[in-house]
């Protein structure tokens, strides 16, 4: 599994540093997820030293961090760069949303004021194809359906995350949301149970979602 | 044998079994609601009932149950409220029940409703937090059991809920097991969508025939040859037959004159449409007929010669 993620486009980044007021920048990039999708990594953090200082833009630091979402390698890794992070105005993250909540968790004692800026937009959880090609099969929405679907997710495939479809927007297996260009996820859903016989889960008429414990601050304490 | 309770004439109509005619209003993006009411007028003698669409195409209208409840008053024409799970979650459907109930309104037609995204809000949160299957479970629970997740409703609503259903769909399977799971959330009524292939309608109506849900057959006789284009081609699913839209093309090129020009285009539909209808009525497989063609209601009386017999 890969966070995907997307870079911001290059003025809204800038933009974002100029109002925090930043000239020092200190960069974290993330060695994972980000290095894959091409948006940190080693590739990343020469392309944006490279950038900053075209802009007249004083870097402090840069580093490529394993994994910028691991508080604990966050805590190790920052440590090494202390003295650079203390007179930076601001970190430039090159990872997820995660990433740059981690780096702020992690300064929060020593830094509680550094501004972090996110170069990168999250995208999804992604499954990986291939290098370059990362596509969302599954939303993290805390309550599997999969056994009942065949293993399609219609949280994520259908373009209204229903659970008793496909509706009347479904032309021809494909669906109303982008033109019809893409396959609709309860068709899909429907040959698959199909194909394996099991019809039966299909004509099943499904409660609605539970929202009652999703979406706020979810958290997998066991320990 | 339970008997059916009654809360509306539509009600009534599918208790004693009747052949029943239903229209359409389409209320557009005005707080005035003066066309509806007046095409709402031109329709009453002919239908049990009618629509009330609800932001048809995700395209921003006035409200659908404000319209339903005003047209209704005014108008004195039973009114099918339809809302689709688009625009409000369970909690905001639950209360606009009741409220439905409240302003005289006793039918609702359950719908997904087309996405936000094809609208003219896009950027608005798409809520589909039930679907139109749970959505016509939620009412049952409110008129049947006159609760909302057990929690008593202190005076409950009466509305009789209805489901739509797509004849035109493929693969068609998917949709007839659909149309067993609105069943057994407890639709009343099924109201199609546009069907002009016989052939396909009679396969699907049978198909759905063992799940005991009166069907009003989706028809949309076609006011002029620019509708008939404009359908075929903008209506995703539907196809307009090559030989009725040449027909329509005819009469628009061959009759200048405006008044023999329409009677010409009623005629056609009714040529088009009685042996159409014959022929599923002699199958015993509907039990009324849904015209769709909003802005048209000139055609009625012809619609209740299509229906006779």
């Amino acid at each position: 599994m890969v966070v995907i993620t997307t870079q911001k486009p290059e003025e809204e980044i800038f933009e974002a540093l100029k109002n925090y007021h930043a000239n020092k920048i200190a960069i974290v990039s993330c060695g994972s997820c980000a290095a894959l999708c091409q948006t940190g990594g080693t590739e990343g953090l020469a392309k944006w030293q490279e950038k900053l200082k075209e802009k007249d833009f004083e870097i402090t630091a840069g580093i490529v961090s394993e994994d910028v979402c691991d508080n604990r390698v966050m805590k190790k890794d920052l440590r090494k760069i202390d003295d650079e992070i203390k007179e930076s105005d601001a970190i430039l993250t090159l990872s997820c949303g995660l990433g740059a909540q981690s780096i702020i968790k992690t300064l929060e004692k020593n830094y509680p004021n550094k501004p972090v800026i996110v170069a990168n937009d999250t995208q999804f959880m992604g499954m990986t194809e291939r290098i370059g090609r990362f596509y969302m099969r599954c939303q993290g929405c805390g309550d599997c359906l999969l056994n009942e679907t065949g293993g399609i997710c219609p949280i994520t495939t259908c373009a209204k995350a229903l659970m008793n479809g496909p509706c009347g927007g479904m032309v021809r297996g494909k669906c109303e949301v982008g033109n019809y260009e893409k396959d609709c996820g309860w068709v899909l859903i429907f040959n698959r149970l199909k194909e394996i016989n099991r019809l039966d889960l299909f004509s099943k008429l499904r409660e609605p979602r539970d929202w009652s414990e999703s979406g706020h601050q979810r958290e997998v304490v066991f320990r | 044998m339970v008997e059916k309770k009654v809360y509306s004439k539509l009600g009534a109509a599918l208790a004693k079994g009747e052949f029943i005619l239903t229209g359409e209003l389409e209320p557009e993006k005005t707080c005035d609601l003066s066309h509806t009411i007046q095409e709402a007028k031109e329709m009453a003698p002919f239908v049990v009932a009618a629509n009330m669409t609800d932001s048809p195409l995700g395209i921003v209208t006035i409200n659908s149950l404000a319209a339903s409840a005003i047209v209704q008053r005014e108008t004195g024409l039973e009114i099918i409220w339809q809302q689709t799970v688009r625009d409000v979650n369970k909690l905001g459907l639950a209360g606009m029940i009741m409220g439905a109930h409240a302003l005289g309104i006793r039918n609702i037609l359950s719908l997904t409703g087309d996405h936000t995204n094809l609208g003219d809000v896009k950027e608005a949160k798409p809520v589909f937090d039930l679907d139109s299957a749970t959505l016509v479970k939620l009412v049952r629970e409110m008129v049947d059991k006159k609760s909302i997740n057990g929690h008593e409703i202190e005076c409950p609503p009466t509305l009789h809920v209805g489901a739509a259903a797509n004849p035109n769909s493929d693969p068609i399977e998917a949709e007839v097991l659909k149309i067993g799971r609105k069943a057994e959330a407890g639709a009343e009524f099924i109201q199609t969508q546009v069907v002009y292939d016989l052939e396909k309608t009679i396969e699907f109506l049978r198909a759905i025939k063992k799940y005991n849900v009166p069907v009003l057959l989706g028809l949309f006789p076609m006011k002029s040859y620019a509708i008939a284009k404009g359908f075929d081609m903008f209506v995703p699913g539907v196809d307009v037959p090559k030989d009725i839209l040449a027909k329509w093309k005819r009469i628009k090129t061959e009759i200048t004159d405006k008044k023999a020009q329409n009677e010409a285009y009623d005629q056609a539909n009714y040529e088009f449409f009685k042996p159409f209808v014959t022929e599923l009525k002699s199958k015993r497989l509907l039990e009324g007929v849904h015209c769709m063609a909003v802005h048209y209601p000139r055609i009625f009386p012809k619609l209740i010669e299509v229906i006779k017999g």
